[in-house]
């Protein structure tokens, strides 16, 4: 792109900044995201001894969150819709602040779930709205990187709530209450996000949906060069009119033979990614830690190699999905997890507890999420983008984001119970198990989707079932 | 005038279709496809002789509902509109909706219901 290397040379003018800004700033959506699924991992611990949790209420207070954010996710889409994404956002900033703070001060369990649930509507209407936003603001070559950059930022919002749980249970660990300001950390980011966007403008292609063309145009000219802006004004038209036809499909289009195969697919890998347990390790690697032989605040310490690795393997991931074909990405990751998974129960079942068991454990859970974030996740939210034609769009992903948001809800309220009632071993190797019937499901109906267009899925789709 | 057909992703659709260029022909007018299907309508061996416009669905996921917007958008125009009918057991017409009886009970134009 010839602008691409104008851009490259002397400093970056005002519309640069102003996109760079807001990237960043819509971004603390994502980052809220993983510091709020992630910061449970290190709180979960105290929380129990404060709240007097057993198995059952810490699996309901760590999965009310992900419950709280399927409806998050379905409701958030529609009213960015009908509200537009820049409204929303500054919605969602404020009851991620209200949730943190119920949190925060929650006296007992039933307190606690409300303000997880609250958390959650805030976390799956982010996970929507944000990419919206910025999938819209950014110039087309960079679109397809907003997702992934999304991703990044979750995980590293992940991290950034293992090392403050590290750092404040080294320090307080000793005092009631330390799990609070684990969790009142979060208001920060929160406030941030608010102020952020009350100073950025609202996508122009919801202006342009809206028919508010003008002000659209206002707003392409403080994030293009001026003859640009000009030019993207007819794209955005046109982008918002296909928009409006990736919301064509409804139920009814499934008693069609080849779209209801094209939606299976999509859900099976949307349970896939969830299925390996990713977020079992996500939510509680610190009592898993614990359970193998760590102290408490070395499990904290440890956990976040847990974080920085996941950090990295997502880097990774973006850079393979360039170089590497989907299905035997997806494939070789799976076989990675489930492997990692198995050695976790082998080990744990033959090795005392102790500083050795805990050592394997901690290398094969890194082992895992180098799996899990370098190749499964970057595959299944490319793939789930890629196979649905475009009127089925919006009704696909629909149904897939809500499959993967309550998959994710099931281990997170299943994977406590299990542990205290069949122990960890056997935990881990029913999760290396499913991992292998999610590989071969892989193999049997997922597509190859790198480099095919659309018409050729679409043709495929409608042969397997001819010959069925 | 115009004669226009709704085009379902099914062989019901297919066999309206094939009859609508029919109708069209006999009685010498255009012919509107709504194609309903997600994908884009096969327009391999379709007749040259007839002016035939193809409008594609976006924006609604009810199926009578975008026929009858399309109605409502050639008022006045519509000779006759073209469906197919499917064969259901009892059980099915018990659970599912059908597109065929709320056109043939909301439409306001003749309609020509064709059986496979």
């Amino acid at each position: 792109m010839s602008h691409d290397t104008l851009r490259a040379g002397a400093a970056a003018p005002a519309h640069q900044r102003r996109m760079k800004l807001l990237t960043v700033v819509a971004t603390f959506g994502g980052l809220l995201f993983g510091y709020d699924t992630g910061v449970i991992n290190g709180a979960l611990p105290y929380m129990t001894e404060d709240l007097g949790l057993t198995p059952v209420t810490e699996g309901v207070v760590t999965s009310s969150l992900l419950l709280g954010a399927a409806l998050g996710a379905l409701l958030g889409g529609r009213i960015s819709d009908r509200r537009g994404r820049r409204t929303v956002i500054l919605w969602l900033a404020v009851v991620f602040a209200v949730g943190t703070l119920i949190c925060t001060f929650a006296p007992n369990v039933a307190v606690m779930v409300l303000g997880r649930v609250i958390l959650g509507l805030a976390v799956g209407g982010a996970s929507i709205t944000v990419i919206a936003y910025l999938s819209e603001v950014s110039p087309a070559e960079r679109r397809g990187r907003v997702v992934t950059q999304n991703e990044l930022m979750i995980v590293s919002g992940q991290l950034l709530a293992f090392v403050c749980n590290a750092v404040l249970g080294g320090i307080w660990g000793e005092d009631g209450g330390v799990w609070r300001w684990m969790l009142v950390i979060a208001t920060l980011p929160a406030v941030l996000l608010w102020i952020g966007m009350l100073a950025m403008p609202e996508s122009p292609r919801w202006l342009a949906s809206h028919g508010r063309f003008d002000e659209a145009l206002g707003v392409l000219r403080q994030v293009r060069e001026a003859q640009r802006a000009e030019r993207e004004l007819a794209e955005v038209k046109a982008l918002a009119e296909e928009d409006r036809s990736a919301r064509t499909a409804g139920w009814a289009d499934l008693a069609v033979p080849w779209i209801r195969r094209i939606v299976v697919v999509g859900i099976a890998i949307a349970v896939m990614q969830q299925i390996t347990g990713v977020n079992s390790i996500m939510y509680y690697g610190t009592q898993i830690l614990t359970e193998s032989g760590f102290d408490r605040d070395g499990a904290l310490i440890a956990n976040i190699a847990n974080g920085v690795i996941s950090v990295l393997a997502t880097f990774v991931g973006i850079w393979l999905l360039g170089r590497v074909r989907r299905r035997p990405m997806l494939i070789v990751g799976q076989i990675g997890t489930f492997s990692a998974l198995l050695l976790v129960g082998v080990f744990s079942s033959v090795l005392p507890e102790g500083p050795a068991r805990a050592t394997v454990v901690l290398a094969l859970t890194v082992t895992f999420l180098a799996f899990q974030q370098g190749a499964i996740s970057p595959v299944t939210w490319l793939m789930l983008a890629e196979i649905f034609p475009l009127k089925l769009r919006g009704f696909g992903m629909g149904v897939c984001g809500l499959t993967l948001w309550i998959v994710n809800f099931l281990v997170g309220l299943l994977f406590p119970i299990l542990v205290s009632s069949m122990g960890i071993s056997a935990t881990f190797f029913l999760f290396a198990g499913l991992g292998v019937c999610a590989m071969l499901v892989a193999r049997a109906i997922v597509p190859e989707t790198k480099g095919r267009t659309l018409e050729q899925l679409e043709t495929d789709f409608k042969q397997a079932g001819a010959t069925a | 005038m115009t004669v226009m057909v709704a085009v379902p992703d099914s062989p019901e659709g297919r066999t309206a279709l094939s009859a609508a260029i029919d109708e069209a022909r006999l009685r010498a007018t255009d012919l509107v496809v709504l194609n309903l299907a997600l994908g884009p309508l096969d327009l391999v061996g379709m007749p040259s002789d007839l002016d035939i416009t193809v409008k594609e669905r976006t924006g609604y996921a009810d199926l009578a509902d975008c026929v009858l917007a399309a109605l409502d958008e050639h008022a006045g125009k519509v000779d006759v509109l073209v469906i197919g009918m499917k064969r259901r057991s009892p059980i099915g017409k018990a659970l599912l909706g059908s597109l065929s009886q709320r056109l043939l009970l909301e439409v306001d134009v003749p309609v020509l219901a064709v059986k496979r």
